[in-house]
């Protein structure tokens, strides 16, 4: 049974649908990543799953169950405009946040005082919203998040406006969530944290799943179609080989697009009779090319 | 319930506390101490003038009135005692006395100007300006109102007819239930004043605050709307308990700031020198009409509650505070129309129209007030405006829990009702 189970959810606002038949499942401390570009639904996916609004068809099962008001205090929501009180000291506005989700103010102002620490700011806790940068703020909106110890996590564009030292920090913070057995659902458009994140993930397009599974698997379905070769000298004649569709020369060598996996040896043969090989490596998909891929055959 | 309290605490808290909040209402407590002396400063000015200032002199011109001027000279030195200082002038000497009157050495002088075709003379009055103080004005023309008539009827009537006649016709008021009630059909009329003021002061104070704490309330909720906390909010705690709780924690800043503002008054009234003044205007607080209280904070509660819920339901529409005023225009307009209705009806409580208006819910709660403290209504009456009311709260509340519910959720432009209710349908509210 799974901490959080979808089951071709559909959702339509007035005369288009919004999400249609999502499937998915967030197991015990999994990190799960939501994809798409901008109104690919992810948003949607993510209030039905806060129970914001309800599916049209499909069920959202919670171990197992469906959605109850005792859930909320099991859930964690960082919106994706931050969502804080600009007026109002982080202190009560995020004890008040977890008061209002069953935490009692002592256990509540502990444990904002633990994260506080966690994210080297202890000094903001008699400070108002609005006095803070927007990275620091995204930061305490993560904290009220997170501060009641939820079991499901839903972070949407969780990293967006944080510089990278910051990034790393709060990757480090959800990783860290993770292992303590928190199911997080998260969504984005940037490839680079998915991959480094999530073990699987589902790509949404104009309201449908168009990829879905693990990370290392979808990625293994796609053909190796590029190949890094760094040199110390020059090498000719790569664009005869059998294969090669294209090359591109680069500082110190050369990106090869081929279309069969073969040609690569191929081209390291060619190389190492030129010349001594730094660096050979047969590329393997990123999922941004696989995004840009799916989606463009979707729009076709 | 127990979120419910949360919410209501958090709201009250940190309105309580702004900066804002603070300063309007110290303003308010000052302004309120200032204007509860200010009858006493009048009061102390234009006695200070009566005692201070030598009485205004005054010049009469005999020459051929000299009965009628002799008889308002003693007319007005019997009654109005060392107020004025006459000055009998023999003859009209114009040049003498207009000097006289420039250089401060007479206020004024009156002169009778014959005239033809009438037994008595018209008045003349001279002074620096041209202007006569309305308080000698007052009492010239009751004393020379009593002379002409003396001068008309001469010696047909006998002394005791004449003052008789001359004695003004009084009005006496009762009313039929005081009465029955304690007999003390005289108090009445002091009663009477008595809630005419209480009736006005609550009136103005619903109104202030319904507009005050609802535009309060609405643009809270448009706050938290466009801060996306309410995403947050609404899924930790039920929107029906979110929204009542703001309510409620406003209702309660109000509240206490009319209790605060209360006591500034009571404090500054019942300072010795303005219970003095009270005294003077024969008003008592053992006078006010405790119905009137009662019913009048039970209107204005359930009153302030049917106005909040709309206030609250309009701030859930909004994506942004500029759109706001705009938005809360009708409610405004609504409540513009349940202050003026019973505002221009204080003395003519018992028409239909304030008849109707005192069952229709957005105008009972003043409307009612009006009858209840100045009118004739029957204790049925009341209930059956209350029962109507209280039922109206409980639909609007219901209504704009299901409109805050569905508003918080949309963004961008202001959502129309068809935009709303497709809305409710598509979020399954």
């Amino acid at each position: 049974m799974e901490r959080l189970q979808l089951n071709k959810v559909v959702k339509n606002f007035a005369d288009k649908t919004a999400v249609n038949e999502i499937s998915l499942k967030v197991g015990e401390g999994e990190i799960y990543g939501l994809l798409g570009a901008n109104g690919a639904g992810k948003t949607t996916t993510m209030r039905m799953v806060l129970g914001l609004i309800y599916p049209d068809a499909g069920e959202i099962l919670y171990n197992g169950k469906p959605y109850s008001k005792e859930l909320r205090q099991t859930m964690g929501y960082l919106p994706e405009e931050r969502g804080l009180y600009p007026k109002v000291k982080v202190s009560d506005q995020i004890i008040y946040l977890a008061q209002l989700r069953g935490m009692s103010a002592k256990d509540a102002d502990k444990s904002l005082r633990y994260w506080l620490e966690r994210f080297e700011v202890p000094e903001y806790y008699d400070k108002r919203i609005e006095e803070l940068s927007k990275g620091n703020q995204q930061k305490m909106g993560f904290i009220a998040a997170v501060v009641h110890n939820p079991q499901i996590l839903i972070l949407d564009e969780a990293f967006s406006g944080l510089d990278p030292v910051n990034v790393e920090l709060l990757k480090a913070t959800v990783r860290e969530l993770r292992d303590q057995g928190t199911s997080i659902l998260f969504s984005t458009h940037r490839m680079e944290h998915v991959e480094e994140l999530c073990r699987k993930i589902t790509i949404l397009h104009r309201s449908n799943t168009v990829l879905q599974g693990d990370i290392k698997e979808i990625k293994s379905r796609y053909p190796r179609e590029e190949v890094l070769l760094l040199t110390d000298g020059e090498v000719s004649g790569l664009q005869q080989i059998a294969g090669v569709k294209g090359v591109d020369r680069l500082e110190e060598g050369y990106l090869i697009h081929i279309s069969d996996v073969s040609a690569a040896q191929q081209i390291l043969r060619t190389a190492m009779e030129q010349t001594t090989v730094q660096r050979f490596e047969v590329k393997e998909p990123t999922l941004n090319q696989i995004f840009i891929r799916t989606v463009g055959e979707s729009n076709e | 319930m127990n979120k419910l309290g949360t919410v209501i605490a958090f709201t009250y808290k940190n309105k309580v506390k702004t900066k804002a909040f603070l300063i309007t209402t110290l303003i308010m407590a000052i302004l309120i101490c200032v204007g509860a002396n200010v009858p006493y400063f009048i009061h102390l000015f234009t006695e200070g003038k009566g005692q201070n200032k030598a009485p205004a002199s005054i010049g009469i011109v005999y020459a051929d009135q000299s009965d009628i001027a002799e008889n308002l000279q003693s007319y007005i030195e019997q009654r109005n005692a060392g107020k004025y200082h006459f000055v009998k002038v023999d003859k009209l000497d114009e040049t003498t006395l207009n000097h006289d009157v420039s250089s401060g050495k007479l206020d004024g002088y009156i002169q009778f100007v014959k005239q033809e075709g009438s037994n008595f003379p018209n008045v003349m009055y001279t002074s620096k300006k041209g202007k006569i103080d309305s308080a000698l004005e007052t009492d010239l023309q009751t004393a020379l109102q009593g002379i002409k008539t003396q001068h008309i009827v001469k010696q047909s009537l006998t002394d005791a007819q004449l003052a008789e006649l001359n004695t003004p016709v009084q009005i006496a008021t009762q009313g039929v239930d005081d009465q029955d009630k304690d007999g003390k059909a005289g108090s009445s009329e002091a009663v009477k004043i008595m809630n005419y003021v209480v009736v006005y002061a609550l009136l103005l104070l619903f109104f202030i605050s319904i507009i005050s704490t609802g535009n309060m309330i609405a643009s809270e909720v448009t706050t938290e709307k466009s801060s996306r906390i309410m995403e947050i909010l609404i899924t930790s705690v039920s929107p029906l308990n979110q929204m009542f709780g703001k309510i409620i924690g406003m209702f309660l800043v109000g509240i206490s700031q009319i209790a605060l503002y209360a006591v500034v008054a009571v404090i500054n009234i019942m300072l010795p020198h303005n219970q003095h003044l009270l005294g003077n205007w024969h008003l008592n607080f053992s006078q006010i009409g405790l119905d009137v209280l009662i019913y009048g904070l039970i209107f204005y509660v359930l009153g302030y509650f049917l106005y909040a819920v709309l206030f609250a339901a309009i701030g859930s529409m909004v994506s942004r505070t500029e759109e706001l005023g705009q938005a809360v225009l009708p409610i405004t307009m609504l409540a513009l129309v349940a202050f003026y209705i019973p505002t221009f009806s204080l003395s003519t409580p018992d028409t239909l129209l304030v008849k109707i208006a005192s069952f229709v819910p957005f105008t009972s709660p003043t409307t009612m007030l009006v009858r209840v403290g100045l009118g004739e209504v029957s204790t049925w009456e009341i209930f059956v405006s209350l029962a109507i009311l209280a039922v109206s709260i409980l639909f609007f509340g219901w209504l704009s829990a299901k409109i805050y519910r569905t508003g918080v959720l949309m963004y961008g432009k202001r959502p129309t009702w068809k935009e709303l209710r497709k809305a409710m349908k598509a979020y399954k509210i």
